[in-house]
């Protein structure tokens, strides 16, 4: 039995390090690596479940072509490809390359990835997305603040006294992270969580604060207004590091008594919240990514953002605002929230670009040339996009879909073309992590099954067909030594780091500050921590303060009484992994979870089939009446398909956040009825 | 060697590493390892715990001594309490016995499945996968460090057992329960709900072997009394089906032999070599007609009905349970004395029946369970009474068959309110004391 370590390389904080056993080209064990200090005890239930998801009988192993009477059946891969190769070349010569395409989801991270890019080059450009649909309002709150996106190790929160956990569920995303939190808490530190829904993080913490859902700046600067009144905050800090004091001070209106009215969380405890943090340093503060996918959501981590600035919790050892810590992205030209940028120039002569949070809006009005196909790989557009259900008619609308994927998905099942895709085994790749500092490669450690190429090898072949010319350093040649050696040279020229040294596992990204900021050197305009900043009203037309802006939730549903929620779960990330058996039979089916006052007015019991729906359509799920839910909130994790009773984004507006492209997911409202059977 | 699992709450977030681990590398088809939470319901005033639990591999391993077949086994070298496969009859007994639930019932293979402890893994120098999957490290193997786990959780049921498993956790977040702000948010709670127990205590099968046996040996001791051999054929025919009927709850029928293997300590085991001996003897009398194989034939009915009483006792050892009015010793008695005659002994025991079930109606107030039946099978002995006492002995039909169904609702009553040791009924107990204490201030 051959052993290897590897890394996950899904879009997952934890991003985790474990080994893996392999006889007779099968995966036969998932073991953890401790030499990763992130992840040491190994991977979640996903993870493990990668010994099914690679040989389960439901995987996509052979091209499958859509027959005339809307069943797929399969075809070669010669026979996909040149399916494919004159489909393109036909829509190409009649509207122009830009009337493809391009989606690519969170669904595998890699550098490989990138030579996709290469591709659509040469073919004469392309459409693809700008935006991301899950945390560049956040990104960019700390990147125009902090200059940077980074924060201290994960295992340094073990040296907090206090740590902060706003709307982060860590218990079911970031799993690793309860090991560090529980530590803490086990030699007396307090832990505080922050969230409208009861979590199973909240269970792990000694106060949890729930706000009103997308109140949080109101809380956050009514906290602020406190530690300021009373003296709570570090002045020589502020001081010396601090742009926009003064203005900051001057514009806190928000008393604790107008955040009780706005937020639901009494005045008192508002104040004591303010203590909490004021006088437990040193406080880390552990903001997720749910908090801003507001409209406000920006603004909303700017507003949480200063209080770790003004009690000087920045830069020293047991502090720090961990939103997201891009360390270990070493090989990247330009790091996230600026890559979600738009192109400046549209159009020329590579990409031109269209939203991913108003995708289906997006889809159906872009013209000239009009999108008549898609190319969709690593992604699931049709269930994870808000607006989907425009998403869905705007997919119907084109003329040729191809979609790169594992398993039937709710986007694979629309497609014209699937390609199987590859799984994390089966190419040898780099990924970082947005939470832990290493860089980890990801050997190829079996053959994939079937016909299953790996995106790159099916780019090779289409741009041979196509007589694109690229040459190896840009489109590498099928066989995965090829591969090492596009790795070997894309790595070159940004560290000392060669393929070999990432070879012995997992790597602790060059130049990594383990205490992020401990230098004290910020990449703003003002070189200073900008709580006052002129890009932000520049750049994205809000306050250059942090600001609670309200919320105008009316607009997006009227006479819906309820905010509908849609979190990430533990059994999913994000729709990956429900389908798996194991996942199934070990974890609690999916379910929409209500709050027993809610159900009572409706008449409604947990096992219930119940119809959730708005302005923009309905869903059908099976209802759990919950003890972790507030009166007023309704919760369909995402990620759930439409057959398993999700597909909440049906009833999503398709809004960006403030700033950076983001979804706006959480501001829409719905109401829930029983479903009384009449068949 | 002290070694066994070592979990911390305190980082256990239930998500189920440590139960699929477990079934991707056994391949099993039951879950030997699942998580219990305590306040599942997750009520305001609790904390919420959650343990995940396996099979403890005791140093008393009480599924070992009760199986009947002699699955269990211990692994000399690992210490791992293990059964094997092939001599596993799917009596469920173990299940009745063990207070942490760790035998599951297999309901595709018809046999208990349990965790093993990886222990050929363990030989070959892996640890446990549940241990190795668990990514917050709240679950490890290893040397046990020797923690006072008596009192961490009041609601485990430690026992005597000597688990192989101790609990790390620190901090007081046993008793504390999460603070919420603002106070009222979570008021308007969910009631706390009683979990059905994973193991199925109301066998149909067993109702009717227990049942059946009763009136066997009720027959030959009131025959006994009253000078007179029992019915040939009823004795024959009452005795195949009762042994016929016991076979019916067990998941492979065809191995139901194996149940005499282990007659030094499983009850079950002598209950088996009891009933056979019981129906050797009692045909044995029928046949010879020889009284004093009747009389050896009374006295190991009685015996065999003391121990049926010991199976159920054995796994539930209160004192509503001990006392219980569908005892099968006690309904012989009065059986045998209502065909004998002997209206004395039959109004003594018919007032003890009585006694117990109004204070079971008393004691079980509130919980709401099977009130018709206890008020029918004590109106059905009060009639009886009376009409005995008034109008005397009498062997009219509707008398004998209401009789009957009385004494057979007793012994299905005895059945629903038997509740052998299982970790969720006592988690559900404490939580209900708890709320009921709080409640009273």
């Amino acid at each position: 039995m051959e052993e290897f370590v590897t890394a996950c390389p899904r879009n997952c904080y934890s991003t985790c390090s474990f080994r893996v056993q392999v006889e007779n080209n099968r995966i036969r064990r998932i073991l953890p690596y401790s030499g990763n200090l992130a992840t040491p005890e190994g991977p979640c239930i996903k993870g493990l479940a990668y010994l099914e998801r690679t040989y389960s009988p439901d995987r996509i192993v052979n091209p499958l072509f859509k027959s005339a009477d809307g069943s797929f059946r399969p075809v070669s891969s010669d026979n996909a490809l040149d399916i494919i190769t004159n489909k393109l070349e036909t829509l190409r010569q009649k509207y122009g390359p830009h009337c493809v395409l391009w989606y690519k989801g969170s669904g595998m991270s890699g550098l490989t990835n990138e030579i996709g890019s290469e591709f659509w080059k040469a073919f004469g450009g392309v459409t693809t997305t700008y935006g991301n649909l899950c945390w560049p309002a956040g990104l960019e709150a700390v990147r125009l603040t902090l200059g940077s996106v980074k924060h201290n190790v994960p295992w340094d929160i073990e040296n907090a006294k206090t740590i902060i956990i706003w709307g982060k569920n860590p218990a079911e995303t970031n799993i690793q992270e309860i090991a560090f939190i529980a530590k803490a808490r086990e030699s007396g530190s307090n832990i505080i969580t922050i969230d409208p829904l009861r979590t199973p993080t909240a269970d792990k913490s000694d106060i949890l604060f729930c706000p009103k859902p997308g109140t949080d700046a109101a809380l956050a600067l009514a906290v602020a207004r406190v530690l300021i009144d009373d003296g709570l905050i570090d002045r020589s800090f502020i001081d010396k590091y601090v742009k926009g004091y003064d203005e900051f001070k001057k514009s806190l209106h928000i008393l604790p008594a107008d955040a009780e009215a706005i937020t639901g969380i009494p005045a008192d405890n508002i104040t004591e919240l303010a203590y909490i943090i004021g006088k437990g340093g040193p406080v880390t503060f552990l903001p997720g990514y749910g908090v801003q996918r507001h409209l406000n959501g920006g603004q909303t981590i700017r507003s949480i953002l200063s209080l770790a600035i003004i009690t000087g919790n920045i830069g020293k050892t047991g502090s720090g605002f961990n939103y997201a810590n891009l360390q270990s992205y070493v090989f990247d030209d330009v790091k996230e929230p600026l890559s979600y940028y738009p192109d400046k120039q549209k159009d020329i002569p590579f990409r031109r670009t269209i939203s991913m949070a108003k995708l289906g809006s997006d889809l159906l009005g872009t013209k000239d040339p009009q999108l008549k196909a898609a190319w969709i790989e690593r992604g699931n557009p049709l269930l994870q996009s808000p607006d989907s259900v425009n998403v869905r008619k705007a997919f119907s609308n084109m003329e040729f879909r191809v979609v790169v994927e594992q398993f039937m998905t709710d986007t694979a099942a629309v497609a014209d073309i699937i390609l199987p895709a590859k799984d994390l085994f089966e190419q040898s790749d780099i990924v970082g992590s947005y939470w832990s500092p290493y860089v980890q490669f990801k050997p190829k450690v079996i053959q994939s099954p079937g016909e299953v190429l790996p995106e790159t090898e099916i780019y090779y072949q289409l741009s041979k067909r196509l007589n694109l010319k690229l040459n190896s350093s840009l489109m590498p040649e099928p066989g995965n030594e090829n591969i090492e050696i596009w790795l070997e040279n894309r790595i070159k020229g940004y560290s000392d780091l060669c393929l070999n040294d990432l070879k012995n596992g997992p790597v602790l990204a060059p130049l990594l500050e383990h205490i992020a900021w401990e230098n004290m050197k910020f990449d703003t305009p003002s070189g200073k921590i900008e709580l006052y900043s002129s890009d932000a009203q520049s750049i994205w037309k809000v306050s250059p303060l942090p600001e609670y802006v309200q919320i105008d939730t009316d607009s997006n549903g009227k006479n819906f009484p309820l905010t509908f929620i849609t979190p990430n779960t533990g059994s999913r990330i994000h729709s990956q992994f429900g389908n798996l058996k194991i996942i199934k039979e070990t974890l609690p089916s999916p379910a929409v979870r209500i709050s027993p006052a809610d159900a009572d007015l409706r008449g409604i019991n947990s096992g219930q089939k119940i119809r959730i729906f708005n302005q923009h359509g309905e869903v059908f799920s099976i209802a759990e009446v919950s003890n972790r839910v507030p009166p007023g909130s309704v919760v369909l994790p995402n990620g759930i398909w439409f057959k398993e009773g999700g597909g909440g984004n049906t009833l999503i507006s398709g809004m960006e956040t403030d700033m950076g492209y983001g979804a706006a997911f959480h501001d829409n409202k719905v109401e829930i009825e029983r479903v009384v059977r009449d068949e | 060697m002290n070694k066994g699992f070592i979990f911390n709450h305190n980082k256990c977030v239930a998500c189920g590493a440590c139960n699929a681990a477990c079934i991707l590398e056994n391949g099993w088809t039951v879950h030997p390892r699942e998580i219990y939470t305590y306040n599942k319901d997750v009520s305001v005033s609790l904390p919420l715990i959650n343990l995940s639990l396996a099979c403890n591999h005791c140093e008393k391993p009480v599924c070992l001594e009760c199986c009947p077949t002699g699955t269990y086994f211990r692994e000399p070298q690992t210490g791992a309490i293990v059964i094997d496969d092939k001599k596993c009859i799917g009596c469920k007994y173990c299940q009745w016995n063990c207070p942490y639930d760790a035998p599951k019932f297999d309901a595709k293979k018809r046999i208990i499945g349990k965790c093993n402890l990886c222990y050929s893994g363990l030989l070959d120098g892996r640890l446990p996968a549940c241990t190795d999957a668990c990514p917050t490290g709240a679950l490890s193997y290893g040397e046990l460090p020797g923690i006072d786990t008596e009192n961490k959780f009041p609601w485990f049921p430690d026992k005597d057992l000597n688990p192989s498993l101790e609990f790390s956790g620190e901090h007081n977040t046993v008793i504390i329960p999460l603070k919420i702000i603002p106070e009222n948010m979570y008021v308007n709670q969910m009631p706390v709900k009683s979990e059905k127990p994973s193991t199925e205590t109301r066998e149909w099968s067993l109702v009717a072997f227990s049942f059946l046996a009763t009136l066997s040996v009720s027959s030959v001791i009131s025959s006994l009394i009253n000078g007179v051999f029992p019915n040939f054929i009823f004795i024959v025919l009452i005795n195949i089906l009762t042994g016929l009927v016991s076979l019916f709850h067990l998941g492979r029928k065809l191995r139901a032999w194996r149940a005499l293997s282990n007659l030094k300590s499983s009850p079950l085991s002598r209950e088996i070599a009891l009933f056979l001996i019981y129906g050797a003897v009692s045909i044995l009398a029928v046949i010879t007609e020889l009284p004093a194989v009747l009389v050896v034939a009374s006295i190991v009915g009685l015996l065999l009905l003391i121990v049926i009483d010991s199976v159920y006792i054995n796994s539930d050892k209160r004192k509503s349970v001990i006392f219980h009015s569908g005892q099968t010793f006690l309904s012989s008695l009065l059986i045998a004395s209502f065909f004998s005659g002997a209206v004395i002994p039959f109004i003594f025991i018919a007032l003890i029946k009585v006694v117990s079930s109004i204070h079971k109606i008393y004691f079980t107030k509130g919980t709401g369970n099977n009130f018709g039946l206890r008020y029918f099978r004590l109106a059905i002995l009060v009639v009886m009474g009376i009409r005995i006492i008034s109008a005397g002995y009498s062997f009219d039909p509707v008398i004998i068959a209401l009789f009957l169904a009385g004494e057979l609702i007793d012994r299905i009553i005895f059945y629903s309110d038997f509740e052998p040791m299982n970790l969720n009924t006592f988690i559900y107990k404490h939580i209900k004391t708890v709320k009921d204490e709080k409640k009273r201030g």
